[in-house]
């Protein structure tokens, strides 16, 4: 279990299975708290990974451990407290979006400040809950406008994305309120990259892991290019898929492109020394 | 070895629609920001749109954004 589902699962399988993470109450906390404090409530400014500067890079690059240590620990402790998101496999998020309403489709920020990807061209990420009906409130944002959805094309677009090659993910404005969906790759997702390349938890992995089956792989290799989060490579020696499992984020994107079944998601909890590594 | 690396606003004026630089970076060092952060009702606004360097430990100094850039606003220094 994540100290997540410790927290805030109450009952439930998964901290995002507890509608409570979704409820107006904890939207309207998150906006009067940022306004009490006299900040903007803009849901953009909620993230953490704006505050990782040159001097973090510097830090990394003089091999300054300490400073690094410390850097990453404040922002890790601010992005936990206001925004962070959790792998979670499309069957998770398809349960999701059977619960939670309304749904709308807008413009992904990460991928506008990497490649500058034109609105109409961006629409891959969704936000979820009361925060959807203001969005007005906030244009840039909500960049090019929003589409709002009813579950049915939301599960229909998350699948159509999964299938693309893109990972799911859930992301807290406010912990614990959940209310952004989206679908990740790297190099382009914030994200994935500040996890990936710096070692900041700002996506947690999620509570799977994907196995490989050798006696089933037959070494077809059209797994290798789904994984966005070097954890899947291939060995020349054995002509299989081979997957660190201390890397492996638990998306389940390998699993569904293998036409061997070769893949398997297991429960992370289920092995011993993968039970804490999030 | 971090590079420093600055992009002329003068000179770049419309990034957003330009984006030639993120788009040949080999390895997206490059990122498209806002002079005003996120501020209500300004960042929509294409004018506020800039470039600058963020994944600086990324930068292999290939020079290709300054070659690409139509503008030469951009040096890239070791």
């Amino acid at each position: 279990m994540c100290i997540w589902c410790e927290r805030y699962a109450d009952g439930y399988q998964r901290w995002y299975f507890n509608p409570a993470n979704y409820a107006r109450k904890l939207y309207k906390i998150r906006r009067e708290e940022t306004e009490a404090l006299g900040a903007e409530a803009n849901p953009q400014a909620a993230g953490g990974m704006a505050l990782l500067t040159r001097g973090f890079l510097e830090a990394l690059d003089r091999n300054d451990h300490e400073a690094v240590a410390k850097m990453k620990h404040d922002v890790e402790q601010i992005a936990w407290t206001t925004h962070f998101g959790q792998v979670v496999p499309l069957e998770d998020i398809l349960k999701v979006i059977d619960m939670i309403y309304p749904i709308a489709l807008m413009t992904c920020a990460c991928r506008r400040s990497m490649l500058g990807i034109p609105d109409e061209e961006n629409f891959t990420c969704m936000g979820m809950g009361p925060g959807m009906y203001k969005w007005e409130r906030w244009p840039d944002t909500y960049r090019g406008g929003i589409q709002f959805l009813t579950p049915d094309e939301a599960k229909d677009i998350v699948t159509k994305l999964n299938k693309r090659g893109l990972v799911q993910t859930l992301f807290t404005f406010g912990t614990p309120y959940l209310a952004g969906i989206c679908n990740c790759d790297y190099p382009d997702c914030s994200a994935i990259r500040t996890t990936i390349d710096y070692g900041i938890h700002f996506l947690w992995k999620g509570h799977h892991v994907a196995r490989v089956d050798n006696e089933l792989c037959n070494g077809c290799a059209s797994c290798i290019h789904r994984c966005q989060f070097k954890a899947l490579s291939f060995s020349a020696t054995q002509n299989k898929a081979y997957i660190d499992l201390f890397q492996c984020f638990g998306c389940g994107l390998c699993v569904s492109e293998c036409p061997q079944d070769a893949i398997t998601m297991v429960e992370r909890a289920s092995f011993p020394a993968l039970a804490k590594v999030w | 070895m971090l590079p420093t690396i600055t992009v002329n606003n003068k000179k770049c004026t419309d990034p957003l629609s330009c984006r030639k630089c993120l788009l040949i970076c080999p390895t997206h060092v490059l990122g498209l920001g806002t002079k005003v952060g996120p501020k209500k009702h300004q960042e929509i606004d294409p004018s506020q749109f800039i470039v600058a360097g963020v994944r600086f430990e990324k930068c292999t100094g290939c020079m290709d954004c300054v070659n690409v850039c139509p503008k030469s606003a951009i040096q890239v220094s070791f």
